[in-house]
């Protein structure tokens, strides 16, 4: 694994010693994978064969097995892996004897299911009154809408964020609105339970109790678009989709701007166009003899530039972009104060320098495979107690032994009858 | 009584603006923690400019609507932190305090003489979460972001649009909602392991570093396949999969077909229901409940493969049945048969027409003195113990300068004046809001 620069790499995470008991389908594991690689002990718990989410590609080359998903691999590092069919008197009464156990239980079943299997929170809590249990499901445990199917897409429906995306008409005529991608959805949810989960066990670390938490990733996703809820309470807007940019009651101008390699630049230039930045850009413009006419003393006069915004970001600021490749525009800008980026597809971020100084990128073990594969590392740098992915995602039932056996003492023949009846 | 809360005699100096930042400690407000946050009206960035204040009211320091939602539950402290009397008075209140936040350029809180060290050394066990662009190190700490830049160099905006098109983005600076989110959780993370150790530290948060960990699939991808996003079909709009295009995860879920938005009636802007159908089991119900119409019976429809293949005439059909009703209709239709549907819901939507949002108490009313009363936004969690809630209005500037100075820190109503005579906490020569002529009584 590879170490922060600076960081006592010895150190424990900010939660060793927190015992997790993670019960979550693709809706949910990335919440464990926050507590596991912050130090946190998260015995995920599958269904006998495996959580059907390791179905989900991408494969390892492109090879469909449950081992090999790399987005099972991603989102759940650092966790350990057990089975567990809980559907059986054995398996409630084991999951029972760990539950006891467990410092946090973080569960996505439909409402109610755990509750028909005795195994709800208030039952839970009666062996261990510190426990706190958070369940995330689609859309909380009340309510009109909490039996409906859900998906990545129908959340970015009804939460908000296809309304505000997509494309200016100039751009793409009637086009829809568009979700973004990369499963966003399940990451709001898993922001908002990581919360809830630490607010949980700060007043618990006083207080000494746990308590039950009802998290609805519907309702974290209407919380996710940034100021439409506020346009519309305070002023009955509905906001405009705009390509690359922010949602608007009305037009606004343009801040994406196509490259010389065919790449995007998102410059945001409009809105802050004054003498000064005026004197700015033609700085930055002149780095390729592109200023134009910006020296012009009439750009001191704040009505001139207003007139002539469309001159400047559509013809000089686009005209120097296109005569670049997006990361010389991103940097050159940059270097001069002008906040503006290269639009990079992932692979581009592997080449990030910034990111390989902060120790970014971690070197995963994968044995079984004799591989390491590189992984995406933290979000911030913990100084006193370092992010870490402790291991590679669990192989199926690949801790059974150790936990059932090791930790709750059940003799190896007892696991072997549990196996030979699909219990584990 | 009311109930205790999550985070009860936790106090947080805030010297956060703009998004990001106080989007992150209105939760640690929800929670219960004191926020006193730290403005100074010549420099302020979050209230104005504003567009969200309301059509009848002028537009000044405290009649934003945007940044009443984004600060409810705090209290505002106007203080001149680069006077020396200023900073003084901020080192007594961090020495009372349990985390600092702040979203500044990497080096402005070290320049104000307010680096981590001098921190540890007001409060051994402060917690102190810096919510920069790049974060305090790597070479690229100077640069700075607004969301949209760190959504861009991040590789979230191309995540999002039409094959062949430039990309669509992300409608609004998701890296503001997300990098506040990580800056509660890294500051609950950290005061967690305070509670249990003794030992605060410095989180070093990064807006534009904590969106790449947000492309997790797509990154893994090109780790272990080689397998870029620059290609045919990617991004793939609202699809799972573009038809003609090799057939490849998206990194949205299954791979599947209808998945997809479709028009609904009367054809407005935001008239709009996705559907999806995970299984051969779904798209039979979808049949179902479209009426089991002549042209979803044909064996090219009865695979998933097949579905994916034809998919542009999947939709079309599919289209023409939606655009018969209104989209929560749609919604309603499916979901009583087992079918995954949900209309796209604009602001007005959410806070009006939904069923669940309104049933879970998501947008309850709130007085604010220069706003009046106002919907603002809830907490997406339940604590069954420790209820998040809003209690407090957003802060009008200044408003609490004196409950903090003098009850808190012990100065003197002598000192307080004196503290607004000589601009540590009010401009000298800026015209003073009615409640600072009060507090000065």
């Amino acid at each position: 694994m590879s170490d922060t620069p600076g960081i006592d790499s010895s150190r424990p995470g900010p939660l060793t010693g927190l015992r997790v008991l993670e019960l979550a389908n693709e809706t949910g594991q990335f919440c464990g994978k926050l507590l596991g690689d912050l130090g946190a002990d998260v015995v995920k718990i599958e269904p006998p064969g495996g959580e059907p989410c390791r179905r989900l590609g991408p494969f390892l080359d492109d090879t469909p097995h449950p081992e090999r998903s790399l987005s099972f691999w991603y989102y759940n590092t650092s966790k350990r892996g057990i089975t567990l069919d809980i559907e059986t008197a054995d398996g409630k009464r084991l999951i029972a004897r760990l539950a006891a156990t467990a410092d946090v239980i973080l569960e996505t079943f439909r409402p109610g299911y755990l509750t028909s299997l005795g195994l709800d929170y208030e039952t839970l809590r009666q062996e261990n009154p510190g426990l706190v249990m958070c369940s995330l499901t689609p859309f909380g445990q009340t309510g009109p809408w909490r039996d409906y199917l859900a998906s990545d897409l129908l959340h970015m429906a009804a939460g908000g964020e296809m309304a505000s995306s997509g494309y200016d008409a100039t751009d793409v005529p009637d086009a829809p609105p568009i979700a973004p991608g990369g499963g966003n959805a399940w990451h709001m949810g898993c922001h908002f339970a990581y919360m809830a989960i630490m607010a949980a066990l700060v007043h618990r670390s006083v207080a000494g109790s746990g308590q039950y938490i009802d998290a609805s990733i519907h309702e974290a996703c209407a919380l996710t678009t940034e100021a439409a809820i506020a346009n519309y309470i305070y002023r009955g807007e509905v906001l405009q989709r705009h390509t690359g940019r922010h949602h608007a009651a009305g037009p606004s101008p343009r801040t994406q701007f196509r490259a010389r390699d065919g790449n995007y630049v998102c410059a945001l230039v409009g809105g802050r166009l004054n003498p000064k930045y005026i004197a700015e850009l033609a700085d930055l413009l002149d780095t390729s003899d592109m200023a134009g006419d910006l020296r012009d003393p009439k750009y001191q006069d704040p009505a001139v530039i207003a007139a002539n915004t469309s001159h400047i970001i559509d013809g000089l600021v686009a005209d120097f972009i296109a005569s670049l490749p997006a990361e010389e525009v991103y940097h050159r800008a940059q270097e001069r104060g002008f906040t503006w980026g290269a639009v990079r597809p992932a692979e581009a971020l592997f080449d990030d320098a910034h990111l390989h100084d902060r120790g970014f990128w971690k070197e995963v073990a994968h044995p079984e495979l004799g591989r390491s594969f590189t992984y995406p590392g933290e979000a911030a740098i913990f100084n006193g107690s370092p992010w870490r992915i402790s291991r590679r995602a669990p192989l199926i039932g690949e801790h059974n032994t150790d936990i059932f056996c090791g930790e709750l003492g059940l003799p190896r023949e007892e696991l072997t009858v549990l196996a030979e009846n699909r219990v584990v | 009584m009311s109930p205790p809360r999550a985070l009860d005699n936790i106090r947080v100096v805030d010297f956060s603006w703009v998004r990001a930042g106080p989007w992150a400690t209105r939760w640690l407000g929800a929670f219960g923690a004191e926020i006193v946050k730290i403005e100074w009206p010549e420099n302020e960035r979050g209230r104005l400019p504003s567009t969200t204040t309301p059509q009848h009211l002028e537009t000044n320091l405290n009649t934003s609507g945007n940044f009443n939602d984004t600060n409810v539950n705090k209290k505002s402290l106007s203080l001149n932190v680069r006077s020396a009397k200023g900073l003084e008075i901020v080192k007594r209140l961090i020495a009372l305090s349990d985390i600092v936040i702040e979203n500044f350029s990497s080096r402005v809180l070290r320049n104000w003489g307010l680096g981590y060290e001098e921190l540890r050394r007001i409060k051994p066990d402060i917690v102190y979460v810096s919510m920069s662009g790049y974060g305090h190190t790597g070479r690229h700490h100077h640069y700075t972001t607004f969301g949209p830049v760190a959504q861009a160099v991040s590789g979230l905006t191309h995540l999002s649009g039409l094959p062949d098109q430039p990309p669509a983005g992300w409608g609004w600076s998701y890296m503001d909602d997300t990098g506040g989110m990580y800056g509660a959780m890294c500051a609950l993370t950290g005061l967690y392991h305070r509670n249990m150790t003794g030992e605060g530290q410095h989180i070093d948060l990064s807006q534009m570093v904590a969106s790449v960990p947000l492309l997790g699939s797509a990154l893994m991808d090109f780790a272990a396949n080689g397998r870029g996003s620059r290609r045919a079909g990617f991004p793939p709009g609202n699809r799972a999969h573009w038809p003609g295009t090799p057939l490849l995860s998206n990194y949205r879920g299954p791979t599947v077909a209808p998945h997809n938005a479709y028009r609904t009636d009367p054809g407005g802007y935001n008239d709009w229901c996705v559907i999806v159908c995970h299984s051969d089991e779904e798209w039979r119900r979808l049949v179902a409940v479209m009426g089991a119409p002549a042209w979803a019976a044909a064996a090219k429809f009865a695979t998933v493969t097949g579905r994916l293949q034809h998919q542009e005439e999947l939709d079309e059909e599919i289209e023409a049945w939606t655009m018969t009703m209104g989209k929560y209709e749609v919604t309603g239709r499916c979901q009583s048969a087992g079918v995954r549907a949900l209309p796209v819901q604009s602001a007005e939507d959410r806070v009006e027409h939904d069923p669940q949002l309104r049933h879970r108490e998501m947008y309850v009313d709130l007085d604010h003195p220069a706003l009046g009363q106002h919907k603002v936004q809830n907490a997406p969690f339940k604590l069954s113990e420790t209820p998040a809630s809003n209690h407090l209005p957003s802060p009008l500037i200044g408003q609490h300068t004196r409950e903090i100075v003098e009850g808190l820190l012990g100065y003197s109503r002598d000192e307080l004046r004196a503290g607004f005579a000589d601009g540590t906490f009010w401009p000298a020569k800026r015209p003073r809001f009615d409640y600072m002529e009060e507090m000065l009584q």
